[in-house]
C-alpha cells in the first residue's frame, strides 16, 4: 500500500477543486460588482472561495484533501487569468492549511454541518490574516473592519458551511460519493 | 481558456515554468513589502511593459483582458479611500470619511492590486499548463501522480464546459422555469451542480482507476516526454527584473509623483 493519497484520490479531489476553480474565476468578477456598492456587502459572497476546500473533504474524507483542493482551486484560478494573480495562490494556501487544521483538529472523523462552518470560519480567519499585509485592513476605520470580519466569517458559514454541507448530502443521494470513500466500520460490519 | 488562442511565441513563453513560477511568487512577496507609491507606480509600469509588448498575443485580445484590471483598482481602493484611517481630512459624509492618508493607501492598494493582476496574466497567457506540470516534476520533484492527475483534470475542463451547455438544454427542452427568490436561485444551482459534480466524479475515477493501471503513480526512474531545463532566456528575463526594480527605486527617489513615501497609518 502507498502512503498518503492515492491517485483516484487526487484526481477526483482536483477535478472537484477545478470545477469550483472556474467559479471561482467567475466569482471575482460577481465580487467586484457588488463591492462597488461599497459598506463590505461583498465580504458575504467572499465565503465562495473557501468552499473547494470543505466540498472535497466532505466527499472523499481523507487526510491532506481539504488543503490540496483548495490549492489546486486557486492554481486553476491562477491559470485561467484569474484577475488576482498570484495573490491567489498565497491566499489558498492559506485557506486551505486552516481548513485542514480543523479537520485534523477532530481527526477526520466528522463530517457534520458544524465542522463544515467551523472549516470556513478558519479559513475566512487566515484570509483575514493575509489581508493585514495584503490589503492594509488594519488601517481601516474600527467600525468598517469590525463590519468586514462579520460579514466574512458569517459569509463562510452560509456558503462554504450550510450549503457546502446540503450540495455534498444532495450528492450523497446520487450514490456517487460511494466511489471514492474509505470504507467505513459500517462497511465491514455488513460484510460480517 | 488562454491556451486555446492562437499567439506569438515569444521570450516570455521559453522561460523555465518553474522558475516563472518561483519569481512571481518571490515578486508577490516583495510587492507586499513596498510601502512607498512612487516606487510601486514605477514597478506597474515595468510589469505592464512585459504585458504589452511581449506576451505575442494581440492587442485587441489584450485590450478585452484589461477591462477587469479597472475593476480590480476600484474594488481594491474604494473601501480604503472612504473608510480608512486619518487625520487630514478631505471631505466627510456621514459614515464616509476621505482623509489624505486614505486616499493614497487606496491609491496604494489599487496599483497594488493592478500589479498582481498584471504579473497573474502575464504568467497564464505565457505559460502551457501542461509544461508548467512537467517542469515542476522535474525541477522541484513534484510527485508524478499529482502532476498528471493536474493536467488530465485541467484536460477534462472542456468536456465539463460541454456537458453544462447540455444539461442547459436538456432542462430547456423539458420546459423547465426558473423560479424567483432565493429559493429558485438555490435550486437552480442545485439542478446544475449535483449532476456536474457526480458525472465529473465518476468520470475521473474511471480515469484515475487507468491511469493506475498504467503506472501514471509511479515515481522513481521516469522518463519525460517533454524535457524542460534552463536556457539563455530565463538569464534575460533575471536581467530584465535586476534593471527594473533598482530602476524603479532610483526614479522613485529622484522623481517622485507624490509627497508621500509610506502609505501606512502612522508612520
Amino acid at each position: 500500500m502507498e502512503k498518503g493519497l492515492k491517485l483516484t484520490d487526487i484526481l477526483v479531489t482536483i477535478i472537484i477543486a477545478l470545477i469550483f476553480g472556474v467559479i471561482y474565476k467567475l466569482w471575482g468578477p460577481l465580487y467586484g460588482v457588488v463591492a462597488t456598492l461599497g459598506l463590505h456587502l461583498e465580504q458575504l459572497i467572499y465565503g465562495m472561495w473557501f468552499i473547494a476546500a470543505v466540498v472535497a473533504y466532505l466527499i472523499i474524507r481523507k487526510p491532506g484533501v481539504a488543503l490540496l483542493a483548495e490549492i489546486a482551486a486557486a492554481q486553476g484560478e491562477f491559470i485561467f487569468g484569474g484577475e488576482w494573480g498570484v495573490a491567489t495562490l498565497i491566499f489558498g494556501i492559506g485557506q486551505g492549511l486552516a481548513a485542514e487544521l480543523i479537520f485534523a483538529a477532530f481527526r477526520y472523523k466528522r463530517y457534520d454541518m458544524l465542522i463544515a462552518s467551523l472549516a470556513g470560519v478558519a479559513a475566512a480567519v487566515a484570509s483575514i490574516g493575509i489581508d493585514f499585509y495584503y490589503g492594509y485592513i488594519g488601517d481601516l476605520a474600527l467600525w468598517n473592519l469590525l463590519i468586514l470580519f462579520g460579514t466574512r466569517i458569517a459569509g463562510a458559514i452560509l456558503i462554504s458551511g450550510i450549503f457546502a454541507h446540503l450540495l455534498v448530502q444532495a450528492l450523497e443521494k446520487t450514490g456517487v460519493t460511494n466511489l471514492v470513500r474509505p470504507a467505513t466500520k459500517e462497511d465491514y460490519q455488513a460484510l460480517g | 481558456m488562454a491556451m486555446d488562442f492562437s499567439y506569438k511565441e515569444t521570450w516570455l513563453h521559453k522561460i523555465n515554468p518553474s522558475l516563472k513560477l518561483l519569481i512571481m511568487v518571490l515578486l508577490f512577496i516583495h510587492l507586499l513589502m513596498i510601502h512607498n507609491t512612487n516606487i510601486l507606480i514605477n514597478y506597474m509600469i515595468g510589469m505592464l511593459a512585459l504585458y504589452l509588448f511581449f506576451t505575442g498575443h494581440p492587442w485587441k485580445r489584450l485590450l478585452v483582458i484589461s477591462i477587469p484590471f479597472l475593476l480590480i483598482f476600484l474594488t481594491s481602493s474604494t473601501s480604503m479611500i472612504f473608510f480608512g484611517k486619518g487625520e487630514i481630512t478631505w471631505a466627510k459624509w456621514g459614515l464616509v470619511h476621505i482623509t489624505e492618508e486614505s486616499f493614497f493607501r487606496g491609491l496604494h492598494l489599487g496599483f497594488r492590486g493592478i500589479s498582481f493582476a498584471i504579473l497573474g496574466i502575464v504568467f497564464a497567457l505565457t505559460t502551457r499548463p501542461v509544461y508548467l506540470f512537467y517542469s515542476l516534476m522535474q525541477q522541484f520533484k513534484l510527485k508524478p501522480k499529482y502532476a498528471y492527475s493536474f493536467m488530465a483534470a485541467i484536460r477534462l475542463i472542456p468536456l465539463m464546459i460541454e456537458e453544462m451547455q447540455t444539461l442547459h438544454y436538456a432542462l430547456q427542452v423539458r420546459g423547465v422555469q426558473g423560479e424567483r427568490g432565493v429559493n429558485g436561485f438555490y435550486r437552480k444551482i442545485k439542478s446544475y451542480s449535483i449532476p456536474l459534480l457526480s458525472q465529473s466524479i465518476r468520470r475521473a475515477y474511471r480515469i484515475a482507476v487507468a491511469m493506475e493501471a498504467k503506472r501514471f503513480s509511479n515515481h522513481g526512474n521516469r522518463t519525460y516526454f517533454y524535457r524542460l531545463g534552463f536556457s539563455k532566456f530565463d538569464v534575460i528575463f533575471l536581467c530584465y527584473l535586476l534593471v527594473i526594480i533598482p530602476l524603479s527605486y532610483v526614479t522613485a527617489t529622484h522623481f517622485p509623483y507624490f509627497s508621500i513615501t509610506d502609505v501606512r497609518f502612522g508612520s
